[in-house]
Parts: structure tokens; C-alpha cells; sequence
């Protein structure tokens, strides 16, 4: 793999009071590839992406994305840069149509338009070619003038990725995108997050290791808030240190 | 559709603005059903559009008042210029807490409005050189609209006046209005909706509420410098919190999140308040009520009832044999 690095983390380090939910992680990212990120419950995947996209400030550390060091920016600048990212939680503009949620989240790049007081979000400024993309991408153009709150909760895990999507960023942080979804809607959404990796790069929390072996270049193990391995999908299945700390059944089990 | 919506609102603002003079026999009561009306949808574009709760509109009123009282008597300027200075000292009285406000959010937020509209009365008291202390600044003259020492628009009688402010107040609204379904408006509702989302997709929330309050104070300023022509006096009372309260209310009762909303809820007040002081000088205790109701159940104000009744009706209306409905009762 000899694509570029498009994130650097380094010695990224985050202290709550004492406790550190961080320890030191060292994380690169290559352009156009999906690279993910796992590790049992509280090993600090969420606060990584937390640092990553700027959500919250590192106490230590630094981070270089495209070039730059965005370490002390905040995350509506980091959006500029080209970061976009989903979160674990739903969070979505909830009594706004699915559309005007894309547009939003297009319109989120040029966020000095946000202060034009004066016309209305039509025409040219209605960034109708990147909402029509991603709605059909996600396949919820029936659904484009339905409020997000009522959405089912597949289409609304769907809608929170394009979220991410409807910036058309380099680089997309997915937070558990399938969490508390259906059997039925997993593949639809391991389609999309593997579709992605052509025009973005995607960086993957998942809980769900099929998905993760399967469409993984790069796996990244996290445990107590620091990295116990790396590597592609099947020497991380197969390494003993995080069979242990996985207590093995997680990774090896089901179909892969 | 939605162009056509927003024209039949400022059809509906123009209606209520020529069916005022038909129904009321009081121009300055008219006056300062437009004029609270204005100061609540400077109060809703914060509460509805942005989800920000603010008790500091009494400030911007305030600067509002002693700014066109000043600039009319110590520092003559023509009246549109004093009115713009009024405009102006709202807006960036608004700039200053809101630059501090916004820093927290929720509870913290709202207790900074509150710190900052209690130091504003203090500060008011505390100069009477300025702004004559208790007794407020008095004699704030109502000059005629003239151009070249001709009158074009003599502002003497109430319902001349009334004229003036109607004016006023459909430009505002159709500003307002404007801005409301904008890109900044439209991103407010956004804010609103979630704070997190927003500024997760690139957007800096806090110019976002700055610009908000900026506006808002603007057209309270608007609001408090008329209110202060209309009364010939910008007392002391209108820098106090309760002024603040009471533009709150108005817009909490009529609906947030609409700007015709706002004048509902400002006519209710006015109106309302002065037809019961009449009858019961301690009326304000009804409004305690009307307030309870609305928190409880109708949290969409007046103006949700309104639609929800206009709905109602528009349902029963082909079944014209059906049982009367609720919509037909009230």
C-alpha cells in the first residue's frame, strides 16, 4: 500500500481529571483507503475520533491532516480541511426534511455563505447536485422531504453518514455507522461505507468484525487508550495479543 | 410554494397593520401593539430560530429609547438619522452581550442575559446625567417627516403616528421575514435543532448567534426608540428587567419560530391588558394564567392554536352536517 498519508496523529494524548482515556496513540491514515479502528468498550476509539475531527481539544499531542497541523483548530474549521465525520449517536437536524439535512451539511464548507441574510437557499444556492448525489447514494430519495425524526432508524443511521458525505470531504470519520441496525440494512450500509473509498477516505469505528475484516485495508486495535496492534485485516485476526484481549471468539467468530 | 407563503405572510402583516385603525379607537394603543410586536420578533428570531433564551431584550429597548431621546433633544439630528442612531446602539449593545453570552449555553447562558440586563438598569440609575436617572428623559420631541421645510408626513395625532409606525413596522417585517428564510435563517433553525450537528458540518456557531443577536438588537432598538417618540418620555422602566420579561412573554404566548407569531402574541398583551386593567387593576394575574396554559399545553403559542382550529375547520368544512366541531366553538 503506497498511497499517501493523509492523517497523522502523534502521541495524541487525552486526560480527563487523572484519568487518561488517551495514553499517547499514533495513527496514520492513507488516502483512499478504509482504514479501522476497534477495540473493546473504553478503549478510547469515540475520544480518538473526538481528537481527529476536533469535537474536543488534546491535551497532548499533535495532528496533521492534508499538510496541515490541525491540532488546535476546532472542528468547524477542521471542516474547511476537508474532515467530515458521523456520529455513534444519531445526530441529525431532526424536524428539518432529509433534504435540507444534506444541504446543510454541504452548505457546512462554505459556512461564511451561513451569514447571507438576504437570499434564499435556491437556485445556484441550493447545492441541489451534492444533496440529489448523496440522497440517491443513500437511497433515500423518497424520502428527501420527510423530517429526519421520522425516519426509521436504518434510514436515519443511512442519512447520518450522508451527513459526512454531503461536504464530498477527503476524509470521513464513521463512528459505528451500523450500530443497533437490522440484519437487513447491514449490507446496504457495508455497500456504502465500501463505495467511499474511491473519492474519500474513510476511517471506521465498527463493532461489527465482519464488516470490518471485510472491507478493511487497515485495522488498528485499541486497548486502554493506546494501540496494541496494526496491520491488514487477516494479521490482525490471526495476531495472539489482541485474540487475548478480545477474548478471541469476537474476531474469529461468525462467517469470517 | 414556499415564495408564495412568504408573501401571503406579509399579506396577513398588512391586513392586521389596515384593520387596526377599523377596530380600536386608541391610535397610540395601536401603535404599541406594532411597536411590541416589533420588539418580540426581534425576541423570536433568538428564542425560535436559534433556540437561545435571552432576558437581556430590555437592554437593547432601553439603549433604544435614551439613544433617540438624546439624539432628538441634546443633540438635535433629523429624526430618521436619530431613529437610525437607535437602530444603530441596538445592534451593538446586542453585540457586546451577545459577545459574552454566547460563550455558554443553556442555563449559563441565559443567567449572563440576566446579569447583563440587571447591570444595564444599574448603570442607567447610576448616570442621570445621561439618562436622567429615576426620572427617565423627558419632552423627546415627534418632528414632522419633511423635506426642505416642507411636511410631507405630520406626526402629531396618535393615528398619524400610528401610520409612521405601521410603515416602520412592515419594512421590518418584510426584512425580518427576508432574513428568516435565508441562508442565515434557515442555518439558525439548524443551530436550533442541534448545536452539535452544526457545528460538526463546518459551521461557527458563534458568529452564527452573534449575527442573531445583533439583528434582534437592532429592531428592539427600532422598537425602543419608537415606543419612547410614541410616549414623549424613555423612562428608567424601560431599561428595567421587566421590560425585558415582557417582550419574552409576548413572544412565548404568541408562538415561537414565527414572525407573525410575534405580533399575535404582542396585540394579546396590549390589547388584552388593556381592556382588563380597566376592569381589574391586578390583571397581570390572569396573564399568569394564560402563561401556565401555554407552557403546559400550547407550546406552540396563539398562533399554533390558530393553526391547529384553521386545520380543524378546513377538515370538517365538506362534511358541512357534521356535529360542530372545536374549531367552530372557539
Amino acid at each position: 500500500m503506497s498511497n499517501p498519508i493523509l492523517l497523522e496523529a502523534v502521541g495524541v494524548v487525552k486526560r480527563y481529571d487523572k484519568f487518561a482515556a488517551l495514553a499517547g496513540v499514533d495513527l496514520k491514515v492513507r488516502a483512499h483507503t478504509v482504514h479501522s479502528v476497534i477495540g473493546p468498550n473504553g478503549a478510547g476509539k469515540t475520544t480518538l475520533f473526538h481528537m481527529l475531527t476536533g469535537t474536543k481539544t488534546v491535551s497532548g499531542g499533535r495532528i496533521v491532516f492534508d499538510g496541515h497541523d490541525v491540532t488546535h483548530e476546532p472542528d468547524h474549521r477542521r471542516v474547511q480541511r476537508g474532515m467530515a465525520r458521523s456520529f455513534q449517536v444519531t445526530s441529525l437536524f431532526l424536524t428539518l426534511p432529509v433534504r435540507e439535512n444534506l444541504r446543510l451539511a454541504a452548505q457546512g464548507t462554505a459556512p461564511s455563505h451561513a451569514l447571507n441574510c438576504w437570499h434564499a437557499p435556491v437556485g445556484a444556492r441550493a447545492k441541489a447536485d451534492a444533496v440529489a448525489s448523496v440522497l440517491a447514494r443513500l437511497g433515500l430519495e423518497r424520502h428527501a422531504d420527510t423530517p429526519a425524526g421520522n425516519l426509521s432508524h436504518g434510514q436515519q443511521r443511512r442519512l447520518e453518514v450522508g451527513m459526512a458525505l454531503a461536504a464530498r470531504p477527503k476524509a470521513i470519520f464513521l463512528d459505528e455507522p451500523t450500530s443497533g441496525m437490522g440484519i437487513d440494512d447491514l449490507d446496504e450500509m457495508k455497500r456504502l461505507i465500501q463505495g467511499l473509498k474511491d473519492e474519500h477516505t474513510v476511517v471506521l469505528i465498527e463493532h461489527n468484525m465482519n464488516i470490518v475484516m471485510d472491507i478493511s485495508d487497515t485495522v488498528t486495535v485499541m486497548q486502554l487508550g493506546k494501540v496494541l496492534a496494526e496491520g491488514l485485516p487477516h494479521e490482525i485476526r490471526s495476531d495472539d495479543r489482541v485474540r487475548s484481549a478480545y477474548l478471541g471468539n469476537m474476531i474469529t467468530g461468525g462467517k469470517a | 410554494m414556499n415564495a408564495m407563503r412568504k408573501h401571503f405572510h406579509l399579506w396577513l402583516a398588512l391586513a392586521f397593520v389596515v384593520a387596526m385603525p377599523l377596530t380600536l379607537r386608541s391610535g397610540s394603543l395601536a401603535s404599541e401593539v406594532l411597536i411590541f410586536g416589533l420588539a418580540a420578533m426581534g425576541c423570536n428570531l433568538l428564542l425560535g430560530y436559534t433556540g437561545l433564551l435571552s432576558f437581556g431584550q430590555g437592554i437593547f429597548f432601553g439603549l433604544g429609547s435614551y439613544t433617540i431621546a438624546l439624539t432628538l433633544t441634546r443633540w438635535p439630528l433629523p429624526m430618521p438619522l436619530a431613529l437610525a442612531a437607535a437602530v444603530g446602539m441596538g445592534a451593538l449593545g446586542a453585540a457586546l452581550v451577545g459577545w459574552i453570552a454566547i460563550r455558554q449555553r443553556g442555563t449559563y447562558f441565559v443567567m449572563l442575559t440576566l446579569a447583563f440586563a440587571q447591570m444595564f438598569y444599574f448603570l442607567a440609575y447610576s448616570f442621570p446625567g445621561l439618562t436622567g436617572g429615576d426620572n427617565g428623559l423627558l419632552d423627546i420631541p415627534r418632528p414632522s417627516i419633511a423635506v426642505a421645510g416642507h411636511t410631507l408626513w405630520p406626526l402629531v395625532s396618535p393615528w398619524q403616528y400610528y401610520g409612521f409606525v405601521a410603515v416602520v413596522f412592515l419594512v421590518t417585517f418584510w426584512f425580518l421575514q427576508k432574513a428568516s428564510n435565508s441562508i442565515f435563517g434557515r442555518t439558525l433553525l439548524a443551530v436550533r435543532d442541534n448545536e452539535e450537528r452544526a457545528g460538526a458540518i463546518g459551521y461557527n456557531l458563534k458568529l452564527l448567534k452573534l449575527q442573531a443577536f445583533v439583528i434582534s438588537g437592532a429592531v428592539t432598538g427600532l422598537a425602543g426608540a419608537l415606543h419612547a417618540m410614541m410616549t414623549g418620555i424613555a423612562p428608567l422602566s424601560s431599561a428595567e428587567y421587566h421590560t425585558s420579561e415582557m417582550i419574552l412573554v409576548m413572544t412565548v404566548i404568541g408562538g415561537t419560530g414565527n414572525l407573525l407569531a410575534s405580533l399575535l402574541g404582542s396585540a394579546f398583551y396590549v390589547l388584552l391588558g388593556d381592556w382588563l386593567s380597566t376592569l381589574w387593576p391586578r390583571w397581570l394575574l390572569l396573564l399568569g394564567v394564560v402563561l401556565i396554559i401555554v407552557s403546559l399545553g400550547m407550546q406552540r403559542g396563539l398562533w399554533g392554536l390558530g393553526q391547529t382550529l384553521w386545520s380543524l375547520v378546513r377538515r370538517k368544512q365538506p362534511a358541512a352536517a357534521a356535529p360542530p366541531s372545536v374549531g367552530e366553538k372557539a
